[in-house]
């Protein structure tokens, strides 16, 4: 039985802690593709009316960007930083894990999860809106590379040069889905844990209580 | 440990860290409570009979009884239970 909850807790821990690497590595991606794009929107060449607009529309749109990947990265850093921690003392720990070193990592993980449940959830919004919104930016940028015209689309090959930033926005967004999604995993499965804890607890109350007093 | 754990949590903890004899301050200090707190757990473990202070010259340090190990048995059991059923986490 120890085997098995050893090896399942292990390779959790070391999911949990892949996704939250690459958020960490997405989320200040992010946040520099936020300023980048206001930077380019507010310090464009001379321009029309339209746009304006439509430089307005960026900035704002990059503007959150900017917010979400920031918020993004601050929830990131404080659960990867305690997930860091399990991890090394998982790794640190001689092998075979002891029964009662891995009771003793999985209670530390149990109470990192509840100081942090409340983030994760925000997190896992902020991620699906993040995602939302440079799947926007990556439309737009796209927008901007070909010329849309009445009788077709052109590309100059200047605006060929966004395509990269576009792909790049674009992987961002498919990054910040796929990480809300299994975030979402993430916390299905450890509050299903916590609940069967509190089912549990009966059990260990009966046995405290037998005590002699 | 810091971070919140429950009240049966912290039980194991200090009957764990308790199976060599160890003072009030270095209990407090591992397991991440106050003084209050600390004494009240001490208290009741010790009413319960899982836990059983020793005096060492003018030092006083507690230990975990035999019978702590039924706990500290159950409590490893139910809590690696957690990660033998249902499907886990995967990428």
């Amino acid at each position: 039985m120890m085997n098995q909850a050893r090896i399942r807790f292990k390779t959790e821990i070391a999911n949990f802690y892949r996704i939250s690497l690459i958020n960490l590595v997405f989320a200040a991606l992010a946040m520099a593709f936020g300023i980048s794009y206001m930077v380019t929107a507010v310090l464009g060449s001379p321009f029309g009316p339209q746009d304006f607009l439509f430089r307005l529309v960026t900035g704002a749109v990059a503007m959150a960007c900017f917010g979400l990947g920031l918020s993004w990265l601050l929830s990131t850093l404080r659960i990867f930083e305690g997930v860091e921690t399990i991890q090394d003392a998982l790794h640190a720990a001689d092998e075979p894990v002891s029964g009662e070193r891995l009771t003793c990592l999985i209670v530390r993980m149990l109470a990192h999860y509840r100081d942090n449940r409340d983030t994760i959830r925000t997190m896992i919004r902020v991620s699906t809106a993040g995602g939302c919104v440079f799947f926007v930016l990556s439309i737009t940028s796209g927008i901007r590379a070909l010329s849309l015209t009445a009788n077709g689309a052109s590309a100059m090959f200047d605006s060929l040069a966004l395509i990269p930033s576009m792909l790049l926005t674009l992987g961002i967004a498919l990054v910040s889905l796929m990480s809300s999604y299994y975030f979402s995993r993430f916390a299905g499965h450890w509050d299903r844990r916590l609940h069967e804890i509190e089912e549990s607890e009966c059990a260990l109350k009966k046995t405290l209580e037998m005590g002699e007093a | 440990m810091s971070g919140r754990r429950t009240v049966y949590e912290i039980y194991w903890e200090i009957l764990v860290y308790c199976k060599t004899p160890r003072s009030f301050t270095a209990i407090i200090n591992r397991c991440d409570l106050n003084s209050k707190t600390g004494q009240e757990y001490l208290a009741f473990l010790s009413g319960k009979g899982y836990l059983s202070a020793v005096a060492e010259g003018e030092k006083t340090r507690y230990v975990s009884t035999p019978a702590a190990g039924e706990y500290i048995a159950l409590f490893s059991s139910l809590y690696q239970k957690l990660f033998d059923t249902g499907p886990g986490f995967r990428l």
